[in-house]
């Protein structure tokens, strides 16, 4: 009898010992598409992913820090990586929610450029990781979208076109949060992309941004998820709306919808991942990240999603070897960082945008609650 | 008046009392393992979080030199070379994860002090002594901008009603005077009002349509009833987010509604109404949705009605509009209390289907406090935001409780 209970005790002990030796790990993201990219993209291709002896298990979440405030402040920190915008891992890195990772000595591009010159951009100007806590992922754009069949002369190619309710007469799908917007409205009043970020962080930028918003006063349809647009525009509801390009790209590429695009103006932005701080994993969660930013891992995720490598030189092996589609389609027209594309683009700028995201927040807010 | 007193010579009074004081003592005992659960999870968690919405301590033990320098300051001019001195020398030896959680906090009050703070730190290692005034202002211009240095006046003190004020559109000026918010920043009372006319009228649209049915679901022979009860259920049990994007569908303006009545010829084509992405929508939504928690408690009650009251105040001749009115509506009332007051709550704290179908009017109370919960990371201000609305629901659960009577009240 004795004997029997130290086998069941050891065989759990053993378990329990395995148990932790394979901990699963995990990454936390925004779900859809989006997550399926990484997965194919840089987790199933990991070495320890592959010969069985690392589980990366996948959480969904809708982003922000909330989570990770909850869990590093309750000292039980359960996730190990996640994915997260620019403005959070400036404000988690501040706050102390994330742990610092130094980058700068991770692979290096095959011409010999170190990691972080490698980044293309960081929405600051300048290249290189946006804090001291944040690993590249990917960038993503803000672009209009519409129905081609919906516009049987002219069709919009501008900014300006956008926000001109005369010439396309219809209502325009905008989100609820004004990060892009105001970037937007400078472009269509005239500012060059590239000097956007200047005249918006400038006396009276966001006076002048608002201001060319009462253009589309009475003609916007609110969207708050990212899948909201792709319906509003396909309905006839909207006949233009702002959308995640990676949205769009996926509708096109993957269900044959029929819609174009319009470059011009594109609002940037990003997303890094972190280590939350104190993840029980962050030995793991380093190796894990620097097999993810890899050239090869950040073109292979393009295969699945239109969003573009953070790295030059994963935008290089695509254009190399296009067509990189998984489908067997071009992906890089769907992109947003064709060299033409990005003169006429603007990069949202996180630093200033984690200064002033409450208050633009709450007068965007009232502004929507004024211009129904 | 003699005593009675027991065998053992105990009176008898005392005797009672120590049989019934172990008695008690047993039931505590019983009951203790769940109010410990619930103090643990549910009210040390609840009062934590509500105390941040007064919390200013944390900046206080980073700046504390600087905020008595702050003290004697006049907020006429830009302050003395001393208090540049203090904050620059705070700023420098101050933890770094403690200053980046005080430049956030600052940044609440005014914003660009995050980024400054953050900049300066870096480049003021190439100070290595004073004058500071003007080195601080070369690396920049923020330091020599008089409204940065009013901002910290309102966080001078380690306790304060800044995130309550906050939450009404007002703040404190740099001589922690109340004044409103810039114009173009108020939001927060509109949403409230919102918000609560929003609820209050989603619990209406509940009632009133919820009181037919419950009526029928409780009167009707079981065969039909039972097949009625499926029609409220099944909905019930469907994901809300599938019910809210089949409102979108049927709602829109070429969607299944507005489709029907164009073919009917009732409206114009181009004249398609405007029935989602709007306050309409929100609450068209929000009432199907809402509806079973209206339905089932007045359910419960009206069957618990005997028909017979009804056709007794009928064969004593009252008019049978008279008959609902005095005999059957005032036993439906704990009914009517339950499932309102279920509704109300339920609605007032409400925000993926607001969000979903509101369009602009689609942020709630709700839609704020997640967004500084989880994107500004302003917990100071969620913990505002969720006390008034704790009062806000006590409030009315105290107004109820001395209009009707909470003992009037059935849930099931």
């Amino acid at each position: 009898m004795i004997k029997s209970i130290k086998v069941v005790l050891l065989t759990l002990v053993s378990m329990a010992f395995v148990a932790t030796a394979y901990a699963d790990f995990t990454f936390v993201s925004w779900g859809g598409a989006y997550t399926m990219s990484q997965q194919k993209g840089y987790i199933d291709t990991w070495g320890p992913v592959k010969n069985g002896s690392t589980k990366v298990s996948v959480e969904n979440y809708n982003g922000g820090l909330g989570e990770v405030k909850a869990q590093v402040e309750a000292g039980n920190v359960t996730w190990d990586v996640v994915d997260v915008l620019p403005v959070d891992v400036i404000n988690g890195c501040d706050e102390g929610l994330l742990e610092e990772i130094d980058t700068s000595g991770w692979q290096k591009s095959p011409d010999g450029t170190s990691f972080n010159d490698s980044i293309v951009e960081n929405g600051t100007g300048a290249s290189g990781p946006i804090s001291e806590c944040a690993v590249p992922q990917i960038f993503w754009t803000y672009v209009i979208i519409f129905d081609p069949k919906n516009f049987s002369g002219k069709k919009p190619t501008t900014m300006k076109d956008f926000f001109d309710v005369k010439k396309f007469p219809g209502k325009r799908g905008v989100h609820t949060w004004p990060q892009a917007v105001l970037e937007m409205a400078l472009v269509a009043d005239g500012v060059e992309p590239t000097k956007v970020n200047s005249v918006l962080q400038g006396d009276g930028g966001t006076d002048r941004a608002f201001a060319k918003l009462e253009d589309l006063k009475g003609h916007v349809v609110h969207w708050s998820a990212g899948a909201q647009p792709l319906e509003l525009v396909s309905s006839g509801e909207v006949v233009m709306s702002i959308v995640y390009n990676g949205r769009a790209g996926a509708a096109i590429l993957s269900e044959g919808a029929s819609l174009d695009y319009v470059w011009e103006g594109q609002v940037l932005d990003a997303d890094w991942v972190g280590i939350p701080k104190g993840s029980k994993n962050k030995a793991e969660a380093i190796e894990f990240l620097k097999h993810a930013t890899t050239c090869a891992s950040q073109a292979e995720q393009a295969k699945y999603i239109t969003y573009m490598p953070m790295r030059q030189c994963g935008t290089d092996i695509i254009a190399k070897n296009e067509p990189w589609f998984h489908t067997g389609i071009d992906v890089l027209p769907h992109m947003p960082d064709t060299e033409e594309r990005l003169k006429k683009s603007v990069f949202t700028d996180p630093v200033w945008w984690a200064d002033h995201n409450a208050e633009l927040k709450e007068q965007w807010s009232a502004w929507m609650a004024g211009n129904k | 008046m003699s005593e009675i007193i027991t065998t053992e010579g105990v009176p008898l009074k005392v005797s009672l009392k120590r049989a019934e004081r172990i008695n008690k003592i047993r039931a505590l005992v019983l009951v203790l393992p769940l109010t410990l659960f619930i103090i643990i999870t549910f009210v040390i968690p609840i009062i934590a979080m509500l105390t941040r919405s007064i919390d200013d301590k944390q900046i206080n033990t980073v700046l504390p030199k600087t905020f008595e320098i702050y003290k004697q300051w006049d907020r006429k001019q830009l302050p003395s070379e001393e208090m540049y001195a203090t904050i620059f020398n705070e700023i420098m030896t101050a933890d770094k994860r403690a200053i980046g959680k005080a430049s956030t906090r600052m940044n609440y009050s005014k914003s660009g002090w995050k980024s400054l703070i953050k900049k300066s730190k870096r480049k003021f290692k190439k100070i290595k002594e004073g004058p500071y005034k003007e080195k601080m202002i070369a690396i920049d211009k923020k330091w020599g901008k008089i409204e940065y240095w009013k901002a910290i006046g309102e966080m001078v003190d380690p306790y304060t009603f800044g995130y309550f004020l906050n939450a009404v559109d007002l703040k404190y000026d740099s001589n922690k005077k109340i004044v409103q918010q810039p114009e173009k920043r108020r939001i927060y009372n509109y949403t409230w009002y919102k918000t609560l006319k929003i609820s209050v009228l989603v619990t209406l649209f509940c009632l009133i349509l919820g009181y037919p049915i419950s009526y029928l679901l409780a009167t009707l022979p079981l065969k039909y009833s039972n097949l009625l009860m499926i029609f409220v259920l099944l909905p019930f049990w469907t994901s809300l987010l599938v019910r809210t994007v089949s409102w979108i569908i049927i709602l829109m303006r070429k969607g299944v509604f507005n489709s029907i009545l164009v073919w009917a010829g009732i409206i114009a084509d181009e004249n398609r109404m405007q029935l989602i992405y709007n306050e309409t929508g929100t609450l068209i939504a929000m009432t199907q949705i809402l509806l079973p928690f209206m339905v089932l408690p007045l359910y419960s009650v009206m069957k618990t009605i005997p028909p017979s009251y009804m056709r007794a105040a009928l064969n004593l001749g009252a008019h049978p509009m008279h008959a609902f009115y005095r005999i059957y509506m005032p036993q439906t009332v704990p009914g009517i209390s339950a499932g309102g007051l279920l509704v109300f709550v339920l609605a007032i704290g409400y925000f993926i289907t607001p969000e979903l179908v509101g369009g602009a009017d689609g942020q709630l109370i709700g839609h704020w406090i997640a967004y500084h919960l989880k994107s500004t990371l302003n917990w100071g201000l969620c913990a505002a935001l969720g006390t008034i609305l704790l009062v806000v629901m006590l409030t009315l659960y105290w107004a109820y409780n001395k209009i009707v009577g909470i003992e009037n009240i059935k849930l099931g």
